[in-house]
């Protein structure tokens, strides 16, 4: 026992050391890292959705004397300030120095005294996301002022202003700011689980499928080394990879949470270093099982191309079990957790959502992995040992 | 010693190895000679077991291969026909590696890693990475990892083959030395002049069958001619293999 685990250490190191000076291996191990600045913009984005309910508004207003009652009732409404719109409006708005103004015709006034169908017009270049939203607000607020005068000018005539307000739609907005925060979470676990489909991959081909191809495996065979051991080793070094790129991943994801204003944007996430490690921990022997798959893959491959394209189609595997959790989000039966990835999305979920700590859930989702881990190991070790496999077709 | 007893090898409809038996003894240099597809690599390959034979016994000091390949193995020392090296590691890093995958300690490794840099005359690319080695180059670090454990029997795979005079004389020299160690050296070539230089028995091989096999001059007997190479094409040519 002792003499295949040394060998497995001397393929270890090599491969280690081959995966170190290889740009490929270093590349294919960062890649993960240049997932998350866009989770971290798509939080934001969440972030300031959530602010643009109570955005404060400035509103540029030209001729407000035409109707001072309009814009004083604007005034008095939270968030809005009222300031003397630019002489050009339009001018002002194309160069950029207002997002939007508010203008107020001169004949406003008459047509309001007269009840006929007042104008104004909002001047807004809605290519601009932020002035549009502003301007949205503006906009939704002048028309509140229009219901507000309409049901008064009904009730003076004699008649209830639900006469003209057949339907109403009123909108219960049930997401809680846990679930908004869930929802910015949502493909942390998708990140990480790539994470390690990703990371180890150069090494799991270069050291098969790459090794066969530059004419080295056969040598390396012809020593009195037992199979299981090379296998072994290759795969290790695989793994290592993986596992770095993993805690990388999960370093800098949990410097992001912490040291970003999203808290003060007020996107509440109720995750910490508990939780990113916890993840980390339900991802680390899923490694052991995609390495282990990535390798067998590649040393079934024809050439170092195939077997390329095949490990990348790998990564599809885990956008499987991702749709189908989209239809049952929060429960999920035993037989989820023996299903490799699923069970990992699951207990991750479980994390996040703050749900007490399984063991057994855990050792289940674990072991499926290691003893896959293993079966595929086994499948290698004896590839290694085909004439066809290792001299090529 | 390596003895050979009655291998048969078939991929598909093509039989590559025929019935092929000979013996290399210990303290000498046997050439299995043919023509290219003749069935030497075939051959060679069963003598390390990455090949399972059809049929017949390979037997590595005694030890047989398809019941213990490890066992084979570790009295071998394969100079296989790829020469394929890894590109990010230096040649010395190669022979520390299969140094220690022979199970050689880290002090013993670095001394006969030493040892044949020296022999082999790798001073200059000792410590450079392999990336861009020359078709000698490789051939002399994959030398290297085939010796460093001292094997007691050799397998070298058409040895010579694409590299310059140079190289060519340390492979030759290289070979003598391990004959007069005592060791059972077996290499294929298809050169005749190769053979000539530095074996002390000729197996010909054409079409996957032995079709003759002996020292230099008994084959020269044998066949009435003077010229190794006239020995050669009239052998090979009377079995029906290629001209």
């Amino acid at each position: 026992m002792t003499r295949p685990l040394a060998l497995l250490g001397v393929v270890l190191r090599k491969e280690i050391l081959d995966g170190l000076r290889d740009r490929r291996s270093i590349i294919s191990a960062l890649v993960p890292l240049a997932l998350l600045p866009l989770m971290v913009f798509y939080m934001f984005q969440l972030a300031s959705d959530r602010m643009e309910r109570d955005r404060e508004i400035t509103v540029p207003v030209v001729g407000a004397e035409h109707a001072q009652a309009l814009i004083d009732w604007l005034a008095q409404q939270s968030g809005v300030e009222i300031m003397p719109g630019p002489s050009q409006p339009r001018r002002a708005v194309s160069e950029g120095s207002v997002k939007f103004v508010l203008v107020v015709p001169d004949d406003f006034g008459q047509r309001f005294a007269r009840s006929k169908t007042a104008e104004v017009q909002i001047v807004v270049d809605s290519s601009d996301e932020s002035a549009e939203r502003a301007a949205r607000r503006a906009r939704s607020l002048i028309q509140g002022y229009g219901q507000l005068i309409a049901s008064q000018r009904l009730i003076v005539r004699g008649v209830s202003p639900e006469v003209v307000r057949p339907v109403q739609v009123e909108t219960v907005d049930l997401e809680t700011e846990q679930e908004r925060a869930a929802k910015a979470l949502a493909f942390m676990p998708m990140l990480l689980v790539m994470t390690i489909f990703i990371g180890g991959l150069q090494i799991a081909i270069d050291s098969t499928a790459g090794e066969r191809e530059r004419g080295s495996l056969e040598r390396l065979l012809a020593n009195s080394v037992p199979r299981i051991s090379i296998v072994g080793g290759k795969w290790l070094a695989s793994v290592a990879f993986s596992w770095a790129s993993l805690a990388l991943t999960g370093v800098l994801l949990l410097l992001i949470l912490e040291r970003s204003p999203l808290r003060e944007m007020g996107l509440r996430l109720d995750i910490g270093p508990r939780e990113i490690a916890g993840i980390v921990l339900v991802v680390l022997p899923l490694a052991l099982l995609v390495t282990a798959l990535q390798m067998a893959v590649a040393t079934l491959a024809r050439s170092y191309k195939e077997a390329q394209s095949y490990v990348s189609f790998l990564m599809l595997l885990p956008v499987a079990p991702m749709v189908l959790m989209m239809d049952t989000p929060a429960e999920y039966a035993l037989w989820q957790l023996f299903v490799p990835v699923l069970g990992q999305f699951n207990l991750i979920n479980d994390l996040i959502e703050g749900a007490a700590f399984e063991p057994l859930s855990y050792a289940i989702a674990a072991s499926v992995a290691i003893a896959g881990a293993i079966g595929m190991l086994l499948l290698t070790a004896r590839l290694f040992r085909s004439e066809k496999i290792v001299f090529g077709r | 010693m390596i003895e050979i007893r009655g291998i048969c090898k078939r991929f598909g409809e093509i039989i590559a190895v025929d019935q092929v038996s000979f013996q290399a003894e210990n303290g000498s240099v046997t050439a299995l000679l043919g023509p290219n597809g003749a069935g030497k690599t075939t051959t060679l390959r069963t003598i390390y077991g990455l090949i399972q034979p059809d049929g017949g016994h390979v037997l590595v000091d005694g030890i047989d291969v398809a019941e213990d390949p490890s066992g084979a193995q570790a009295r071998l020392g394969v100079l296989s026909e790829s020469r394929g090296v890894y590109p990010r590691l230096t040649a010395r890093e190669h022979v520390r590696y299969f140094a220690n995958l022979q199970g050689l300690r880290r002090r013993e490794a670095d001394t006969r890693c030493s040892a044949l840099v020296d022999l082999l005359d790798m001073t200059d690319i000792a410590d450079r990475r392999a990336e861009g080695f020359s078709q000698g180059e490789r051939t002399k670090v994959a030398l290297a990892c085939a010796l460093v454990h001292g094997p007691q029997n050799v397998i070298l795979d058409e040895p010579t083959n694409g590299l310059d005079v140079m190289s060519t004389r340390a492979i030759r020299s290289m070979t003598r030395a391990l004959r007069e160690e005592g060791r059972c050296v077996v290499f294929s070539s298809h050169v005749m002049q190769e053979v000539a230089a530095v074996c002390d028995s000729i197996v010909i091989v054409s079409s996957g069958r032995v079709v003759a096999h002996g020292t230099p001059d008994e084959l020269r007997a044998a066949t009435g001619l003077e010229s190794l190479e006239d020995v050669f094409v009239a052998l090979t040519r009377s079995e029906g293999g290629p001209e």
